[in-house]
């Protein structure tokens, strides 16, 4: 897992995976940290923060500050689920489209462009009404409808170097198409796909808010942070700080997930080993040794 | 094998190519690339082809190494005719390792995230060799193209051009073919790496492995090659011993390819021949 060592290499990298890491763990121990019942109602509404009340109350009284760790859950497990829909759906076309031959490839092609032409939130909205309002149906849909992100990467990735020359010159030696795949092409179709996979994650917590804010996946009384942001933007004249909370969770959140998108895209591929080599050429050089470096994967 | 099979077996050429055409596109794109050109190499004979660029070398190759569709003609490797097998017939003759490529170009050949040694047992592990005894082979051949065995945890970036090349000879000889295919092994080289990879070359021709030896540039065949022949706008314009065709060459193309290498000859005089031939050509 050199990638994994790489990626926490860099600052940036490190930043992210420590805000993912607070994340998640908000997500698996928050509901069990809360300090109130996150739907227990008070006579208290809308008060502002206090000893008891870290964050103050909602408008039926309730603690925010227990609702939105246990909101965290059900969007961070909403996002993964959409991530993790997309690459199961989109990928292995993606591979495949490169080698099952033109038909295939043909009607991969066109459904992708379909799936992307569909305005997901309300496509979101259409099936969840006829399948039931819950996340998993939303996140689901909308992973399905996100799929084509991954069908692309991966096929722009496959076929870059199913035309490779060592990929033919496996093939001359008697190479099967699997052990083509297993050897060469995985390793450089995985990279692209796990920045898919971060950046997707981005994107279904935007989803995931969204939907919640307009009350689609989840049931009322049930918290997540795009609701908590929807009914503290009903009471903005009381609490004007009140969004403040969700939202910055929302933001930092997509934000560290693009940002390890970017850590992953920098330290893989052909920019890795640029980076990698220069770094090496620049450790040489602080020894004052006189051996020259080469250029190394970078040279086109 | 009895004896009489084994002589036989000798007299049969590794490769022979009959009234080979190719075309690519279909229909009013169709274009025509190869256009009923036959060729045989003998058991350890060195063959140079020689042509310009669109002359079909390339095509040539990558259709014997069944990359390419044959539109007609036969091809026969070691006595199997491949011009109409299929997928599997390929894998099966291929994994038996009897003729290999070499690329111009070793940075691409060459995958930019497997080591040396990842990269030349894969011929063999392909094949079914367990690793040890394949790493071991690699180690052998590695030393036959003058390469040190610390290369072999290496990435093909880490190394210059000329061990690039050398590596990717050397991944085409683990295989111990009868006919190994270079294209253009040199052009991509500067001169000091050209005559050492040409001198591995003429080694391995002397041990009994077949050559065929693609390139625009007489200068670095005529050394090499036993015959030479001349490919031009898809046809072998004229085949004969190297000695002959450098000599006394008979195609007008030929002449101009032999007047446009360095020689003795002043300049001028050079030149004048070159318009005089060009201008045969043209008619």
């Amino acid at each position: 897992m050199g990638t994994v060592r790489r990626v926490l290499g860099l600052v940036s990298g490190r930043l992210a995976v420590a805000i993912l890491f607070v994340v998640a763990l908000l997500a698996i121990l928050g509901p069990l940290v809360a300090p109130h019942d996150p739907l227990a109602t008070s006579p208290r509404t809308l008060a502002g923060p206090s000893g008891s009340h870290w964050l103050g109350t909602d408008n039926l009284g309730r603690d925010v500050f227990s609702r939105l760790l246990e909101g965290s859950r059900t969007s961070v497990v909403g996002s993964v689920e959409v991530a993790l829909v997309g690459l199961a759906v989109g990928v292995v076309p993606g591979l495949l489209s490169v080698y099952l031959g033109r038909v295939f490839e043909w009607v991969t092609l066109r459904v992708a462009d379909t799936l992307l032409a569909l305005p997901f939130l309300v496509f979101a909205v259409a099936v969840t009404s006829l399948l039931g309002n819950g996340i998993t149906q939303a996140m689901l849909t909308v992973g399905v409808l996100l799929s084509p992100l991954f069908y692309r990467v991966t096929r722009a990735a496959t076929l870059t170097v199913a035309q490779s020359q060592y990929v033919e010159s496996a093939l001359i030696s008697g190479a099967s198409v699997g052990w083509v795949v297993r050897r060469h092409v995985w390793g450089k179709v995985l990279p692209p796909v796990m920045v898919a996979l971060a950046y997707t994650v981005g994107i279904g917590f935007v989803v995931v808010s969204s939907l919640t804010f307009l009350g689609i996946g989840v049931q009322p009384p049930a918290p997540t942070w795009g609701g908590l942001l929807a009914s503290d933007l009903g009471y903005l004249s009381y609490q004007p700080w009140a969004p403040i909370a969700p939202a910055v969770l929302i933001i930092v959140t997509v934000w560290a997930s693009n940002l390890l998108a970017d850590a992953i895209r920098d330290v893989s591929g052909e920019a890795g080993r640029a980076l990698l080599n220069n770094r090496r050429a620049r450790a040489v050089r602080a020894t004052a040794t006189t051996e020259p470096i080469s250029a190394g994967g970078a040279t086109p | 094998m009895s004896a009489d099979d084994q002589q036989r077996a000798g007299d049969r050429p590794i490769l022979a190519v009959e009234d080979l055409a190719v075309h690519y596109g279909a229909g009013r794109r169709r274009q025509s690339v190869l256009d009923g050109v036959s060729l045989s190499v003998a058991r350890g004979e060195t063959v140079g082809i020689i042509g310009e660029t669109g002359s079909g070398k390339s095509t040539f190759a990558r259709t014997v190494l069944g990359l390419v569709r044959a539109g007609r003609g036969r091809i026969l490797i070691d006595g199997e005719d491949v011009a109409r097998h299929k997928p599997r017939q390929w894998q099966a003759l291929r994994r038996r390792g009897v003729v290999q490529y070499v690329f111009q170009d070793p940075l691409r050949s060459l995958d930019p995230d497997l080591t040396i040694e990842d990269s030349l047992v894969e011929p063999l592990l392909v094949r079914g060799m367990r690793r040890p005894e394949a790493v071991e082979r690699a180690r052998a051949y590695l030393g036959r193209v003058r390469l040190d065995e610390d290369l072999l945890p290496r990435l093909p970036g880490e190394l210059s051009g000329g061990q690039r090349q050398r590596v990717a000879v050397a991944r085409a000889l683990v295989a111990e073919p009868g006919l190994i295919i270079l294209d253009e092994p040199v052009s991509a080289l500067d001169s000091a790496n050209r005559v050492g990879v040409l001198e591995i070359l003429k080694g391995l021709r002397d041990s009994g492995v077949a050559l065929l030896f693609i390139s625009h540039d007489l200068g670095s065949v005529a050394g090499i090659a036993d015959r030479i022949a001349v490919l031009y706008q898809g046809r072998f314009v004229e085949v004969g011993a190297a000695r002959d065709v450098v000599n006394t060459p008979r195609h007008p193309y030929t002449r101009l390819l032999v007047g446009s290498a360095p020689t003795l000859r002043s300049a001028a005089a050079a030149r004048a021949r070159r318009e005089e031939l060009r201008a045969l050509l043209r008619t």
